[in-house]
């Protein structure tokens, strides 16, 4: 369709004259400056500043900025917090993306079905993701608060506990409970790119499956899992983009606990606490490619879609 | 039929189930913000405010109270500041944008210039960089230009942050309209520049609106970014002064999810009145 689109503007609009640049491209050009400059100098520039740094010894405790190679990417890999952190950051992508996703797609499925007040449904929905998430953790901080919260009030008060946890002081349930704060604010965004794709299926596949006597688990297998299947690709990379880049629950929850910090609050704290700046920005290149190599899956599936749409 | 009727009561269930999943701990927070401090911290568990007050918000928007013989100095004056703070951050940021991408993306689909894609392709790979990689270089170069503590500097930040999804967005709104409209215009005389702005913008009104209502939730809800770069009141956002109001010694419930409350308001009216607009958003970049 692109392609299409371009030979078709090439046709009508080419210059008389055979010059470098059109008159359209230099238009282009001046349309597409303010994105090249602002883009240069707030992100392209420091990206490669940080890559440079990276390679250095930036220790303010101790004197010149030598040009060390790759010497600080090998000690990330011996780092005992590094490795502490890049544990947990891998459970909280395993749980939250398995959780968003299985959930997205039943709330998908649901809001599909829902006939009157959809509107409203999916606003409500909607609501957590669009919220501030510094608010949204400190919502759930006072849910899950020792003395005064909810959580401790309902069990205590339906008699599943007789005394008041501190939740967080447990691994494994910290890890659950951040992961079901983040899944809170992004399970709507998997929900919402489920349910255009199920809107785009036609009835008439499954009124054509149910004349054949399909049965509902039949009919989700051979019609709507293959026809939203790109759609859950796109929802899958999402989500473990957002789940590597988790910090302000994990922040907020946990705090700069080892149990439970994130790869980039282990960066936060290399870079600004410990003032180890370049070792600090070496782990955050490092989360910048994997994040890079998620997203390239996301791009090359969504460029796939729109061609051949 | 029978098996009609269970579905429809599984449904029903399930839709239950999510409003409470979905509302639960707003509601809970809700109540916190209603209750008298004293109701608060005992340990008594209620469902809902048993003695609502409005303290909280009156000590956010004015009123001097007194509990248990302290004075609580109203917070008015560092609420408003950063209210109004947020709101000009946050408008600016969303109309330039806008305004960059509704151009830029119109650049990037229909006119041709040397090095379009790969510039494409480098400014969408940014939305996958966290931001604390960019963040020492970023405050240096911030200091050097003088804009740390400015309207300008976090507005710029936020446009840079936020630009690649809404000119993604733009690009494939632009992608998605007949070139036949454009063509008739430019036979009859009209420029490039005309056609955009008169004919091409208006009928993207519904995508022009969506990245609007996306980098406006997006700037709003920004904590880290102003956490480095706006240190003061002069430009300190809602976001950054509802957290401290936890103290060092004593944290004040009520007055914390009071000022969430009123925080979340915005996007709130955004997802009931415009959820169309961002559901189109969110899923215009995944094809269809």
């Amino acid at each position: 369709m692109e392609s299409m689109d371009v030979t078709a503007t090439e046709v009508t609009v080419r210059a008389p004259r055979r010059r470098w640049i059109s008159a359209e491209g230099g238009l282009g050009i001046v349309l597409a400056m303010p994105i090249l400059l602002v883009m240069a100098l707030l992100v392209f520039f420091p990206v490669f500043v940080t890559l440079w740094d990276s390679m250095r010894r930036i220790d303010p405790m101790r004197a010149g900025t030598p040009f060390i190679g790759l010497a600080n990417y090998f000690k990330l890999f011996a780092d005992q917090n590094v490795r502490t952190s890049a544990l947990n950051t891998l459970v909280y992508v395993a749980v939250t993306v398995i959780l968003e996703t299985v959930f997205g797609v039943l709330v998908a499925l649901m809001l599909n079905r829902v006939k009157r007040g959809r509107k409203w449904l999916l606003a409500a929905i909607l609501l957590p993701w669009a919220l501030p998430p510094v608010v949204n953790a400190l919502v759930w901080s006072w849910i899950f608060n020792p003395s005064h919260g909810v959580l401790n009030g309902l069990l205590m008060d339906w008699g599943l506990i007789t005394s008041r946890h501190v939740w967080m002081n447990d691994r494994v349930i910290a890890w659950l409970f951040i992961s079901v704060v983040h899944v809170w604010r992004m399970m709507p965004l998997t929900a919402v790119i489920i349910l255009a794709a199920l809107q785009g299926i036609p009835a008439e596949l499954y009124e054509a499956a149910e004349m054949d006597g399909a049965g509902s688990w039949r009919k989700f297998r051979s019609i709507t899992l293959p026809l939203i299947a790109g759609a859950l690709a796109i929802a899958l990379s999402q989500s473990t983009v957002f789940a590597f880049n988790l910090f302000d629950e994990a922040w907020i929850l946990g705090g700069a606990s080892v149990d439970t910090r994130t790869v980039l609050i282990q960066v936060y704290q290399s870079a600004f606490q410990d003032m180890h700046f370049s070792y600090g920005m070496s782990l955050s290149v490092l989360v910048m490619l994997a994040s890079l190599a998620v997203s390239l899956v996301y791009v090359l599936k969504v460029h796939r879609e729109t061609r051949f749409d | 039929m029978k098996s009609k009727k269970s579905a429809r009561i599984g449904l029903a269930l399930g839709v239950i189930a999510v409003l409470v999943w979905s509302l639960g701990p707003l509601y809970w927070s809700m109540v916190a913000s209603f209750t008298p401090p004293l109701d608060i911290t005992d340990h008594v568990f209620h469902y809902f405010p048993v003695r609502p007050t409005l303290e909280h918000y009156g000590h956010l928007l004015g009123a001097t109270s007194v509990t248990q013989g302290n004075i609580t100095e109203s917070v008015w004056p560092q609420f408003s500041r950063a209210l109004v703070n947020s709101v000009i951050t946050v408008t600016a940021a969303t109309l330039v944008t806008v305004a960059l991408a509704a151009f830029g993306a119109y650049a990037f689909v229909r006119l041709r210039f040397p090095g379009r894609n790969a510039l494409f392709a480098l400014v969408v790979a940014t939305l996958a960089i966290p931001a604390y990689t960019v963040m020492i270089p970023l405050f240096r170069l911030m200091v050097s230009m003088q804009l740390v503590d400015t309207y300008v500097g976090v507005t710029l930040i936020y446009v840079s942050a936020f630009l690649p999804l809404a000119l993604w967005l733009m690009r494939s709104i632009y992608q998605s309209m007949p070139l036949s409209l454009e063509e008739a215009a430019w036979i009859d005389g009209a420029g490039r520049l005309y056609t955009l702005v008169r004919i091409v913008m208006p009928l993207a009104a519904p995508g022009l609106i969506a990245s609007a209502m996306l980098t406006f939730l997006s700037a709003w809800g920004q904590f880290m970014v102003p956490l480095v770069f706006s240190p003061t009141m002069a430009t300190k956002p809602l976001t950054v002064l509802i957290p401290e109001f936890i103290g060092k010694n004593y944290v004040d419930y009520g007055l914390m999810n009071a000022a969430g409350m009123l925080a979340i308001l915005p996007p709130l009216l955004v997802v009931l009145f415009m959820n169309r607009f961002l559901i189109s958003g969110l899923t215009a970049g995944s094809g269809k």
